[in-house]
């Protein structure tokens, strides 16, 4: 039997957009998000490893990066927000089912962020000596907190994975359902791509915190001394270097051992190839500033190896969706539907998106202004 | 029908929604009224300059961002993923006809998220105009993320004219906006006066401090239960009909409904009589009690609106097991089985012989043996009620419900569901599928309960 029968039919409204826009949203939030994601995904594992085991601004940075991880949480939690509302609107036809069949995992994923935030909130109160009676159980919470990113991040995977894994969803339904209604106990676990693409994105996810820690060197650590300023470079690069070995490892096993030869000629053939190629090499491309950094620290370069990390999500974003639309190609043609233009709603969203952004500029640029009276009025002596 | 219906024992799929939806209206709310609260105090207290009730909102703020930020925000998108999973074919079809109101409603999350952040974070720090300000675009993003919202779910309850004019607004400014909107801001003032009672019982012991938080917090209480008292009568007032006449034949949904004036008129009383006029009621077991009863009436009234939409989760748009009316008739004709993408694909792939040219054909399944008619009664059973009932124990089991009933009873309410209750949709299969049906219910119905002197002649 075809799998495809198990695809419902497209929704009688059309898409409130064209399919161009939609995607356009789905991947620029999912780049977005990926920032933070990252950066809780091994920055909180990475973190609770440096307090226990590195030294002196290794674990200065540990402490800073927990200080701000309720922050990136929340900017995660929240840009999380718009990959997934527009990948209800043009790909609810596979998604839907693929997280009903696996439901409970995937709602898990709620709790799981529940626990998991409040987890970093007990370590950041035991780091600032405020976590009162609760004290012996802050270093818990944050290894908690560690553990159930990394669950997190492994059931994300499963839940996409799983949606373009059409032709799996039958025996996974077969043997996990009553009376033809799934339990939703299922993971996605016979996939071959599942396990590479997961290890392959905590790969990048790493090479993000390294790059991290020179931005947040270089932007937000002003009243950091000197000497932690010229020693990120050296530990952004001990970071990145287990993240680059674990992506081109992981990034390998997926192209040449789990993905499909067709998956893998697509990807191959014509504009397609350079994109791949790029894609494949982008995480390394930030490496020669973090060297340069070795050498002597500079703030600019610095922020020029966050972009062109920056950059290297985006590549990695793009190519994962040509690849999603490839493989969910023989089932269901996504930039087909029909299209019921919403004209006055879409212009309200973007009228409203451009003024919330200069809301959100304005008051960037109070904290900023805050931020920069404050640095010029503490004394020399208090600066670490 | 398009998608496969998620089967959870006991308490059945749509309950686990409504579970995370009370508990993220419950800090919701507060994250709505409560930055209206922080904002307009915190300008009080730089303009009266009171050092003390400053030190302590900066205290409350702390408690507030903990609480809203992290767990609103989380259960938030809890209900995204439970929607999506428990109700797959309405969630489609609010995100195909809402996606920019929810794109709006996040920008406008998104600056509630940044300014708590830095309305907290930088106190002290920000010079107080600035700081209040900040507080302002808080509490203002916040409420227009509820009325947003409020235009999503108020549509499922009363679409208006939506079903004859297909488009956003007719949608969004739907009978039940206003109503709801109404009654929602009600609902998070209240609350707000709640929870800071709470907090301020447990961390404020001057007195002085302790009657001026009594007497100011009691204001937003006493709007909101006039708020809540005016959203709710013209909530009733703008019911479909049969949501009218759901809430008044359920004896259960009365009760509840008193209950939730009862309880919203209660904490005005006492909030006026108390706190507002004669400050030096704030303690901790005082505080307890109120946000338990604020507690209460919120999810009451959130349980009556879910309750009152049958047989529709969105009324007139989707059925609540999953099927369009519009889908009805033809499914009456060609079969449920037939119709369903999952259903058909498990009748293909386990019952290959009654398949007929790629359909199932509904005479043959009455040829299958009694145990396979049984099983296919189940997969029936699955898709076409669970959605409200449990098979046996549980949420709204059928099994207890139709305890003694005769084989002739049954047969006669799975054929017309919608004349035993008007809050059923009408059964969607051919006469065969309703015979398997039947046949399976036989199998799960308990005898009638022996051992009660009636005086009746069976």
């Amino acid at each position: 039997m075809e799998p495809s029968p198990l695809i419902g039919p497209a929704s009688t409204l059309g898409y409130p957009a064209p399919y161009w826009f939609l995607l356009g949203f789905k991947v620029l939030g999912f780049i977005l998000h990926s920032v933070p994601m990252s950066l809780w995904l091994a920055g909180t594992i990475a973190a609770m490893l440096l307090n226990r085991y590195g030294h002196g601004h290794a674990r200065r940075f540990a402490s800073r990066l927990m200080q701000q991880m309720p922050l990136i949480i929340a900017a995660g939690v929240n840009l999380g927000i718009v990959p997934l509302l527009f990948t209800q609107v043009a790909y609810y036809r596979v998604f839907y089912p693929a997280t009903i069949l696996m439901a409970w995992p995937w709602l898990s994923i709620i709790v799981m962020l529940a626990v998991a935030y409040y987890g970093v909130y007990l370590h950041v109160l035991g780091l600032r000596g405020q976590a009162g009676w609760l004290k012996p159980y802050t270093g818990a919470a944050g290894w908690l907190a560690a553990l159930l990113f990394i669950l997190i991040g492994f059931f994300f995977t499963n839940g996409f994975s799983l949606m373009t894994n059409v032709g799996a969803w039958r025996d996974i339904w077969q043997h996990t359902s009553i009376a033809a209604a799934p339990l939703g106990t299922a993971l996605n676990s016979g996939d071959p791509t599942l396990l590479p693409r997961f290890l392959m994105f905590l790969g990048l996810a790493l090479t993000t915190l390294g790059a991290y820690a020179l931005l947040d060197a270089a932007v937000f650590a002003g009243r950091e001394s000197p000497e932690y300023h010229r020693a990120m470079p050296l530990l952004a690069l001990k970071i990145r270097i287990p993240g680059l070995l674990l992506f081109a490892l992981c990034g390998t096993w997926y192209f040449f051992g789990a993905l499909p030869q067709a998956t893998r000629d697509y990807m191959f053939s014509t504009w397609h190839a350079p994109l791949t190629v790029l894609t494949a090499l982008s995480p390394g491309l930030a490496c020669p500033f973090v060297l340069l950094l070795i050498r002597r620290f500079s703030r600019a370069l610095c922020v020029l190896a966050a972009v062109v990390q920056f950059a290297a999500i985006a590549l990695n974003a793009v190519s994962r969706q040509i690849v999603q639309n490839f493989e969910l190609k023989p089932y269901l043609d996504v930039a087909a539907e029909r299209v019921n233009m919403q004209w006055s709603p879409l212009i309200l969203f973007l009228l409203l998106f451009v003024a919330g952004l200069g809301v959100l500029i304005w008051m960037i640029v109070q904290v900023a202004a805050v931020q920069r009276r404050e640095l010029k009025h503490q004394p020399a002596g208090k600066k670490h | 029908m398009h998608y496969p219906w998620w089967h959870v024992p006991f308490i059945t799929a749509p309950m686990l929604i409504a579970a995370i939806a009370v508990v993220h209206v419950l800090v919701s709310h507060y994250a709505v009224g409560g930055g209206l609260f922080l904002a307009i105090e915190t300008r009080h207290a730089y303009r009266s300059a009171n050092r003390d009730y400053l030190a302590y909102l900066k205290q409350h703020a702390w408690f507030f961002v903990l609480l809203t930020v992290a767990f609103g925000a989380i259960t938030g998108v809890g209900i995204w993923w439970v929607i999506g999973l428990a109700s797959p074919l309405a969630t489609e079809m609010l995100i195909h006809i809402f996606v920019f109101g929810w794109a709006m409603e996040y920008v406008f999350f998104f600056l509630e998220i940044a300014s708590a952040f830095i309305f907290f974070y930088y106190w002290d720090r920000l010079a107080p105009k600035i700081h209040t300000a900040i507080g302002f675009i808080y509490a203002g993003a916040a409420w227009l993320s509820l009325v947003l919202i409020t235009g999503i779910t108020s549509f499922m309850l009363n679409p208006g004219s939506w079903p004859q004019h297909p488009s956003f607004w007719v949608g969004f400014f739907n009978p039940q906006l206003v109503p709801q909107v109404l009654a929602r801001t009600g609902g998070a003032l209240l609350l707000t006066s709640l929870y800071v009672y709470l907090h301020a019982s447990f961390k404020v012991k001057e007195p002085r401090l302790r009657n001026l938080i009594e007497m100011r917090s009691a204001r937003p209480a006493l709007l909101g239960a006039v708020l809540i008292v005016a959203g709710g009568m013209s909530w009733l007032t703008f019911l479909p009909e049969s949501a009218r006449s759901a809430l008044l034949a359920a004896t259960t949904l009365n009760v509840l409904m008193l209950l939730i004036f009862a309880l919203t008129a209660i904490v005005f009383i006492v909030f006026y009589i108390g706190p507002y006029r004669n400050p030096g009621w704030l303690s901790p077991g005082f505080s307890i009690l109120f946000l338990l009863f604020g507690l209460a009436a919120v999810a009451t009234g959130e349980f009556v609106r879910e309750a009152v939409r049958k047989p529709f989760v969105c009324y007139n748009v989707v059925l609540c097991n999953q099927v369009l009316p519009s889908e009805a008739s033809a499914l009456q004709q060609r079969g449920y089985l037939n119709g369903g993408t999952w259903t058909h694909a498990w009748v293909a792939r386990n019952y290959p012989q009654v398949m007929r040219g790629g359909e199932v054909d509904a005479p043959a399944l009455l040829t299958l043996s009694p145990e396979d008619r049984r099983s296919l009664g189940e997969v029936l059973f699955m898709y076409h009620c669970n959605d409200c009932h449990a098979p046996t124990i549980g949420y709204s089991g059928l099994a207890p419900m139709i305890r003694g009933w005769t084989p002739e009873m049954i047969d006669e309410s799975v054929k017309r569901p919608e004349q035993l209750r008007f809050f059923m949709p009408p059964w969607m299969g051919t006469p065969q599928e309703a015979e398997l049906l039947a046949a399976y219910l036989r199998t799960v119905v308990p005898p009638y309960p022996g051992g009660m002197q009636t005086g009746s002649a069976q």
